[in-house]
């Protein structure tokens, strides 16, 4: 039976390269997908204004939707999306002021009954790493990754309750290694990139991007992972500014998780949407 | 616009006591946003504190990226990134915004993805 997908918004434009591999890489583990019928924006950010309940109704709507498919959960990658689905799930569920404002608004009978699940969870504890790792091919071995969670991820931890520890997430290093690349540690994974500032505080966004480049490649990666279209664009985007200005910047590939794992899968390469990242990463995939 | 009782609007939208600051500076030391900050985060809860309603005008409300780490690492419990929010919100409602689309260069508004434009617009847009 097909789990409910909600892609977002971005995923069907910019992100196009995110929304591809997870289709394609889930496919390729037997994992069935199905897009969520009549989904809209979920909002894209939590509303943290206590009277701010007209933020938090694209999100209810796509929850209750997901709630009438047979499934239960509702799959979302894009770290923005899956934090504010999960956090406005978290509020209709534990707050009754939200579940009665949101409900009678539209109209519906609902309590927080879908389970939100981003693919990494689903690596995880559905197809399970070990599974995972009999599965691949040799084609990383010996490239050594960074994994980027960013901001959305993990924090709040109480309601997102994403891997075990919200400061040092491990879920997608145990990916890497069963893939069959090297996983690299480093201190920046749980940083934040800068975000939307890139549109307001430019030269902010690009010294957290240059502390988050420079961190990773202090620890030898040769690839940064990431599920968050936005930490992908300010880390790759950014790079190709950085290195007009500076010759002599060594420029690193900045990828979705998928698109790695639609390597090591055998995924075929037009189903990754590489084509669409700035740093082009073909060079070292083909090793 | 009244700015008089504007603490215990803050209060009130922010559902946060800005008073439970013991000034650590942990927010401050955590913060995304502070290499472009006059007033560091801990300043601003300061402010709070004394009542100064300049704290409305102070730019830092608007380079907070809402990533958290202040409210994950608060040894006093206080989502700060709510109070920073709050700060924003009483701006926004009033008309005062600091994200607008025209001011965006080209260059950018054509290649960022969608979620930075509805993101950005949500937090710094009236």
């Amino acid at each position: 039976m097909a789990i409910p997908y909600f892609p977002g918004c971005t995923l069907k434009t910019k992100a196009t390269g995110l929304d591809d591999s997870t289709r394609a890489t889930l496919a390729a583990l037997g994992l069935e997908v199905a897009e969520l019928p009549e989904w809209t924006c979920c909002g894209t950010v939590y509303p943290l204004a206590q009277d701010n309940y007209m933020g938090k109704v694209a999100a209810a709507r796509i929850l209750i939707n997901a709630s009438k498919e047979d499934d239960g959960r509702l799959v979302t990658v894009c770290s923005f999306c899956y934090n504010v689905l999960k956090r406005v799930n978290h509020a209709i569920k534990n707050d009754e002021e939200t579940r009665t404002k949101l409900t009678q608004f539209l109209e519906e009978e609902y309590a927080g009954e879908t389970k939100l699940v981003h693919p990494l969870e689903l690596l995880r504890d559905d197809v399970g790493f070990d599974t995972l790792q009999k599965k691949v091919n040799n084609k990383l071995k010996g490239i050594k990754v960074a994994s980027y969670y960013g901001c959305m991820l993990s924090r709040p931890a109480a309601e997102m309750q994403f891997d075990e520890e919200s400061e040092n997430p491990t879920v997608m290093e145990d990916l890497v290694s069963a893939m069959g690349a090297e996983a690299v540690d480093f201190k920046y994974k749980t940083t934040c990139c800068g975000s939307y500032q890139v549109m307001k505080t430019y030269d902010l966004v690009v010294k957290k991007v240059r502390e988050i480049l420079e961190g990773a490649k202090a620890k030898g990666a040769q690839v940064i992972i990431t599920s968050c279209p936005l930490c992908q664009f300010n880390l790759d985007w950014i790079q190709e500014k950085i290195a007009e200005e500076d010759s002599s910047f060594d420029k690193i590939p900045v990828l979705y998780f998928t698109q790695l794992l639609g390597v090591a899968l055998d995924v075929p390469v037009e189903k990754l949407g590489l084509e669409k990242n700035y740093v082009d990463p073909k060079p070292l995939l083909q090793g | 616009m009244v700015k008089d009782g504007f603490t215990s609007k803050i209060k009130e939208i922010s559902e946060q006591n800005p008073n439970l600051c013991m000034q650590c500076g942990t927010c401050s030391a955590s913060c995304t946003g502070i290499g472009a900050m006059e007033e560091l985060p801990r300043q601003v809860m300061r402010l709070l504190q004394l009542g100064k309603d300049k704290v409305l005008e102070s730019p830092s409300i608007w380079m907070c990226t809402t990533c958290l780490t202040c409210t994950a690492r608060c040894p006093r419990g206080i989502d700060i990134a709510r109070v920073m929010e709050a700060l924003r919100v009483v701006n926004l409602r009033q008309g005062n915004e600091v994200l607008v689309l025209e001011d965006i260069p080209l260059e950018l508004l054509t290649e960022v993805p969608q979620m930075a434009l509805t993101s950005g617009f949500r937090k710094l847009s009236a």
